[in-house]
């Protein structure tokens, strides 16, 4: 009898250390609840999917809380393991949604639903144009343009110095023919031409989609490319802009440093080749910045030239690289308060137009901003090359909003092509097929 | 004692006992799961307000999908060849680990200590190793097959994730295998002994019909793990070169998260819980009918 009287004992000790540890819980977010009131502080987070810029996001949040000492920005990581969608989503569904949340922008018009219209505020008249083309559902402003990004043949000036005799002119090369004497000319040095990454993000996002953007000026034209690809009315064998951009691809397979085992290379060897001047190009966007600096031995040299698709200098596409907004930042309004929704505002209005926040945004993040008013002129050499192209009004459209499952599936060709398993039929054949299976 | 008398008091007593364990199973696991194939009924995107009722097409589009049966099939022999290599380097090292080797102690924490490196990580050091240490040391002594990447080749590729799941998962079923050996009565061993059994007649007569239980469990563990391994094809290859290696969790979690196809992916994850729940049933089932009493 004693011992059951002590086992009941022992369970009531149990069962209340539980509930006490579980009110300890509630009382503290009470009590955190009530001082937020008191002093007014609140707390928003900011879901990051730039990955490589997560330390230094969260020091721009720490300055703008030294600024803003009412308001705590969080920023959230996404896994390696992990698509930012997926983070997002996730966080959705547990009823923890993040006051902001940067995506990619495909996946903008999926949250039209969720994101807080953002036509009223003062930087969509600031923003430049087509910036907001991705942001805008049912003619409504609902996400920030967080990063202007472009890509092309990345050149070390060095190197290219040395193998044109003198001072390079990235503006000569403007058909395939002077890119294959360029590479000749690095070869001659003892250096090896160009890497071309094999990954299925650059191959099918970056590399491919030139061949739709190139077709036309009129980015209408484009779009009716991409659909008539759709309903399979587009004959790629017979597509001069396709073949074109694919008789470079053969060329820069002929040069590639990886040739005998093209599938081999890594995204982190890219920069270090670059930047160590053991090739003159690599096909890649300015968010490599931060890595080729690492390696950097051209004295900060580098810039763009375009992938030319033809041997006729005026062709379109020869003289101009893709440029877009490819990071938007979404607020949530279902499931943060108006004043996390307002603080989140102020947040990406401090990015825009207090001078910490543009210091912060073209220096500190390496972004090229979206935006007209900021005229702080990035230090980095792609980023400079970049507003160049934009300045001279040589920009093709960057495909952002191609389906989610595009670079996946045609970049798994590509790379095929790449590594010579497929002749250019058979790769024809499967992008027709994915683009007639699409949904 | 307390012989619980009326079904309220037995009611009253199972629910002390059971009541938090069925509570937390039934919320975490038992809900989710049938909201889930509910999911596979509507084209819910993960994160629309609304969704439409759709039926079945989901599954027909499911399987419609020629790469998603590629990849089923890819995950059989990938299931085929890892649980046939781990069961039998398991059980072989084990046996040798119990016959009173020097420092078995030793070794045994040595062959279990790549379980307890997580999968992500593993994948990162083995993708290291297939990139630089072994085609290092391959063009430096001119072995021809180590020469070449192995995960840019398909094939290779294949046999480096087969290699990396051996590695990882062989020493953990050692451990069962050891718990089993050690468990065989000695006074059956020294019957057969006395008899004039030798090793190999005591190995197939006496010990490998007494360790069927420890079979059923390895097996049915290397089965699982198999067919829904996950972590370990995402570091290494990441479903490449080209798409090849991609096994069917992966897959099923690039389609729904990546491509963006919520409901198509979720259906296929459900199909694949059958295949599952199917095949290790049946294997237990029938891997049950060969244990003997001892």
């Amino acid at each position: 009898m004693k011992r059951k009287i002590l086992s009941i004992m022992l369970t009531f000790a149990l069962v209340f250390s539980l509930m006490a540890g579980c009110g300890t819980k509630s009382s503290n977010n009470g009590e955190s609840n009530s001082t937020a009131t008191a002093t007014k502080t609140v707390k928003i987070t900011l879901l990051n999917s730039k990955a490589e810029s997560q330390a230094q996001l969260e020091e721009v949040a720490k300055i703008f809380i030294k600024e803003n000492p009412n308001i705590i920005v969080e920023v959230i990581p996404t896994a390696a393991d992990q698509t930012p969608f997926e983070k997002v989503i996730s966080m959705y569904a547990a009823g923890n949604a993040p006051t902001m949340a940067m995506i990619d922008p495909g996946e903008v018009s999926k949250f039209k639903d969720k994101f807080l219209d953002l036509s009223s505020e003062k930087w969509v008249s600031d923003a430049i144009d087509g910036a907001l083309n991705a942001a805008t559902v049912d003619g409504k402003v609902i996400a920030f343009p967080f990063a202007v990004e472009g890509y092309g043949l990345i050149y070390n000036k060095a190197v290219l110095d040395k193998a044109f005799g003198g001072n390079f002119d990235p503006s000569s090369i403007r058909t395939r023919d002077a890119l294959e004497e360029a590479f000749k000319k690095v070869e001659a040095t003892g250096v090896k031409a160009i890497a071309i990454p094999p990954m299925d993000w650059s191959l099918g996002g970056h590399f491919l989609p030139i061949a739709y953007t190139a077709q036309s000026k009129d980015p209408a034209q484009v779009a009716q490319f991409l659909s008539d690809l759709k309903a399979g009315k587009v004959d790629l064998a017979n597509n001069k802009v396709f073949n074109g951009l694919m008789d470079t691809f053969d060329m820069m397979k002929k040069y590639n440093i990886d040739k005998d085992d093209p599938l081999s290379a890594t995204y982190e060897r890219g920069p270090q080749l670059i930047g160590k001047g053991e090739v003159g190009f690599w096909f890649m966007g300015n968010w490599a910045w931060p890595q080729i600096k690492e390696f950097d031995t051209a004295n900060e040299q580098y810039g763009f030239i375009p992938v030319p698709i033809s041997n006729n200098p005026d062709d379109y596409g020869n003289s101009g690289i893709p440029v877009g907004a490819t990071k938007f930042i979404g607020i949530d309004k279902t499931q943060n308060s108006a004043e996390q929704q307002d603080a989140a505002k102020k947040f990406l209005d401090w990015l825009v137009y207090s001078s910490t926040g543009q210091d912060m945004l073209v220096n500190k993040l390496n972004i090229i901003p979206a935006f007209k008013n900021i005229t702080l002129q990035p230090q980095n050499p792609l980023a400079k090359s970049i507003l160049q192209y934009v300045k001279s009004g040589n920009t093709l459209e960057f495909m952002t909003t191609l389906p989610p499952d595009h670079w996946p599936n045609v970049g798994a060709s590509m790379q095929k092509y790449l590594a010579g398993k497929i002749d250019r039929k058979t790769l024809i054949d499967e992008i027709e097929n994915y683009w007639k299976n699409v949904q | 004692m307390n012989q619980e008398k009326t079904l309220l008091a037995k009611l009253k007593t199972y629910l002390i006992f059971a009541g938090p364990t069925i509570f937390a199973f039934f919320t975490v696991m038992i809900l989710p799961f049938l909201y889930g194939i509910y999911l596979t009924f509507t084209d819910w995107d993960g994160i629309s307000a609304t969704h439409a009722f759709v039926g079945f097409s989901n599954y027909l589009q499911a399987f419609k999908d020629k790469v998603f049966w590629t990849s089923f099939l890819l995950t059989l022999k990938y299931v085929f060849f890892t649980v046939i290599l781990i069961n039998v380097i398991a059980f072989f090292l084990a046996y040798v680990l119990t016959s009173g080797l020097k420092g078995q102690n030793f070794f045994r924490a040595g062959f279990f200590t790549p379980n307890l490196i997580g999968g992500v990580l593993l994948g990162f050091i083995w993708q290291f190793i297939f990139s630089e240490i072994l085609v290092y040391f391959g063009k430096s002594y001119n072995v021809p097959i180590f020469s070449n990447f192995w995960l840019s080749d398909p094939d290779k590729a294949f046999w480096a994730l087969v290699i990396v799941t051996v590695w990882q998962y062989t020493g953990y079923m050692m451990v069962i295998y050891i718990a089993g050996l050690v468990n065989i009565p000695r006074d059956l061993l020294e019957a057969a002994s006395i008899d004039g059994a030798n090793s190999y007649q005591r190995l197939k007569n006496v010990i490998l019909p007494l360790m069927v239980p420890s079979f059923t469990i390895s097996v049915f563990l290397t089965l699982q793990r198999g067919f829904m391994v996950y972590d370990i094809n995402l570091a290494l290859t990441n479903g490449g070169p080209y798409k090849s290696t991609e096994l069917i969790s992966l897959h099923i979690y690039n389609t729904a998260f990546l491509h963006q196809q919520y409901s198509t992916g979720q259906a296929k994850a459900i199909f694949l819980f059958f295949v599952v729940a199917t095949v290790t049933l049946l294997q237990v089932y029938f891997s049950k009918k060969l244990e003997v009493e001892n």
